[in-house]
């Protein structure tokens, strides 16, 4: 059964964000638990102008157009769970 | 073997800072500000205090300057200073890390410590049989005493509850080569003698305290100002790292503002070539067997721990040696820079007359971000040399030596042959075994340091599977077409 994916996860691949931490970012998709595995969309797009070494943000992630700063895997997961868990409702 | 941990990213702050202040001509003035802004008084400090925290980016600072930290004289001294000599030029040593000691010392001296998990219980088969009388029992709790335990770990095989912890030192344990110790203050110390530049316990070290002492700043300065002409040798590992096409990534590297920029997979043409006869002619004179010689710490293992290996080591020069050469033809007058993912390459270098800099994966990519180069924008230029064989791209992934000398041996000639991935204390153990062994099923050896090979270098930025990828995808940018003309 092919579904539409709900969520978009987009990944800040500018250099910036890819050296502090954004390249693990791209294995995302093999961390994905079970639940989420058909209903997200993972793609690369060019910075955003989020990375500035004083504020450090990086990695920057976006979720449905949402900002998720200085992502990780694990961050990501929890937030897309928490969506999910939501819409279920 | 990038392992990302806050240590890491905090070391690629420090270098994209230092980078950015020397672009904008405040780095004398501002260099001593870095640590104060990274870990202002409001935050919540990592270490014991604020104090202790700055004194550590001090000194990674002053390692990423090219300094040993051993050698400070006095604490007073600012990076004011440091910075200045370092952008006049550095003298390096031959050795390339340093222990940051300020950050290290935090791990323990003694192996083994009982948890809670303590019963205090009658029989107290830990202490009965420690060797060394290492064990006490206070208020109904064992305890180990750090003067006497030796380390045996026969406490933690005794307790029936589990109870006595192992304690690593993470890189102690991750050196195959058993070079780096305390020193009688707690420190940690590498032995020069004995180890062989693989990178492992930089990357291991969850402190950050063994640090690379780089030449980013002083390469820098001179191509900013253009003190100087250079050409940059890129190894096909880096190509492998960013997120761009193998195009982008050398325009983009060109765009630094070197003058002119060379695969070092042209270099891997001319040693696939010169190995794989030399490889045939070895086997016909009745040797047993051959190893590659393009990993630097490979060779240094084999130098410092296992000298009756020597004979068999193929003396072809690697890629990096011949894309030297390369330079020095088509560009007498420049300096010539490798880029690379490898800190042993930076030993290697420094024994070579015609390489004048080494700068890694990590430097390459904090010059990228402070210079705010975005690598999927740049627009590839044309006029980057691209006469590379897709194989010898390929070289950068282990098995890619032994897949580039298969594809120019002549059809119907088979040669056995097999793969050392990653230098441990088990493959360690097969190496030396092999000068003495009488019956030999493998003709040729290719033997690589970081499991995975180059694009698993210690200071890259991709995890390995990322780079797997990449690095497919920077082999098939090679039309067949070109690559048959070459
Ligand atoms: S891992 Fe080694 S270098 Fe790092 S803090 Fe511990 S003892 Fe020091
Ligand atoms: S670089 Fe490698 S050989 Fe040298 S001390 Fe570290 S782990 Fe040991
Ligand atoms: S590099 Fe990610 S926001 Fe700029």
């Amino acid at each position: 059964m092919l579904t539409t994916p709900k969520y978009k996860v987009q990944i800040c691949c500018g250099t910036m964000c890819y050296i502090m931490g954004g390249a693990e970012l791209h294995l995302l998709i093999e961390a994905l638990p079970a639940q989420l595995k058909d209903k997200v969309s993972i793609e690369g797009i060019p910075c955003f102008g989020k990375c500035d070494t004083n504020e450090k943000l990086h990695p920057c992630v976006l979720i449905n157009g949402a900002e998720l700063n200085n992502a990780s895997t694990q961050k990501i997961i929890k937030q897309l769970l928490t969506l999910d868990n939501n819409d279920l409702l | 073997m990038t392992y990302y941990n806050n240590a890491v990213i905090t070391k690629r702050e420090l270098l994209v800072r230092l980078i950015k202040l020397l672009n904008n001509d405040t780095l004398l003035d501002e260099i001593d500000r870095i640590p104060l802004q990274m870990r202002p008084r409001t935050n919540s400090p990592i270490r014991c205090c604020v104090h202790k925290d700055r004194a550590v980016l001090k000194y990674k600072i002053m390692a990423l300057l090219g300094f040993n930290i051993a050698d400070e004289e006095d604490e007073l001294t600012p990076l004011r200073e440091y910075a200045e000599q370092a952008l006049k030029g550095y003298t390096q040593n031959g050795n390339f890390l340093t222990v940051v000691d300020e950050a290290c010392s935090s791990c323990v001296q003694v192996n083994y410590t009982v948890s809670n998990l303590c019963q205090g219980c009658e029989g107290r088969p830990c202490q009965v049989n420690c060797p060394k009388d290492a064990i006490m029992v206070i208020n109904g709790k064992a305890n180990i005493d750090h003067q006497k335990c030796v380390n045996c770990g026969i406490c933690q095989k005794a307790c029936p509850f589990h109870a006595i912890a192992y304690l690593p030192v993470p890189c102690e344990e991750s050196c195959p080569v058993k070079a780096i110790r305390k020193n009688a203050d707690g420190i940690e110390e590498i032995n020069f003698d004995k180890c062989i530049h693989c990178g492992k316990c930089m990357t291991a070290c969850p402190f950050g305290a063994i640090s690379e002492k780089s030449q980013i700043l002083n390469l820098f300065y001179n191509i900013k100002h253009q003190k100087e002409k250079t050409v940059a040798m890129v190894a096909p590992a880096i190509l492998s790292q960013f997120k761009a096409s193998a195009k982008q990534i050398l325009s983009s590297i060109e765009s630094i503002g070197f003058d002119a920029v060379i695969e070092v997979a042209e270099g891997a043409n001319m040693t696939t070539d010169h190995e794989t006869s030399e490889l045939l002619e070895r086997l016909e004179e009745g040797a047993p067997f051959m190893t590659t010689s393009c990993c630097p710490s490979y060779v240094q293992f084999s130098e410092k721990h296992a000298p009756e290996l020597k004979p068999f080591i193929s003396h072809t020069p690697s890629p990096m040696a011949y894309t030297a050469q390369l330079a020095k033809e088509r560009y007498p007058e420049h300096k010539a820079v490798f880029i690379g993912p490898c800190l042993a390459k930076r030993s290697e270098a420094y024994q070579h007359p015609n390489i004048d800099y080494v700068i890694t994966t990590e430097e390459l990519g904090a010059l990228f971000a402070a210079l705010k180069i975005d690598l999927e924008t740049v627009s590839p230029n044309a006029g980057i040399s691209d006469n590379v064989r897709p194989e010898s791209r390929g070289y950068a992934a282990s098995g890619g030596v032994t897949n580039a000398i298969r594809s120019v041996l002549s059809a119907g000639l088979q040669i056995s042959t097999e793969l050392i991935d990653g230098i441990d204390k088990k493959s360690i153990r097969l190496l030396k075994a092999l000068p003495a062994k009488k019956q030999h099923t493998t003709a040729f050896y290719e033997v690589m340091a970081c499991d995975g090979g180059c694009i698993n270098g210690p200071v890259n930025v991709s995890p390995l599977k990322v780079s797997q990828t990449k690095l497919k995808n920077a082999i098939r940018e090679i039309e067949p077409a070109e690559a048959l003309n070459e």
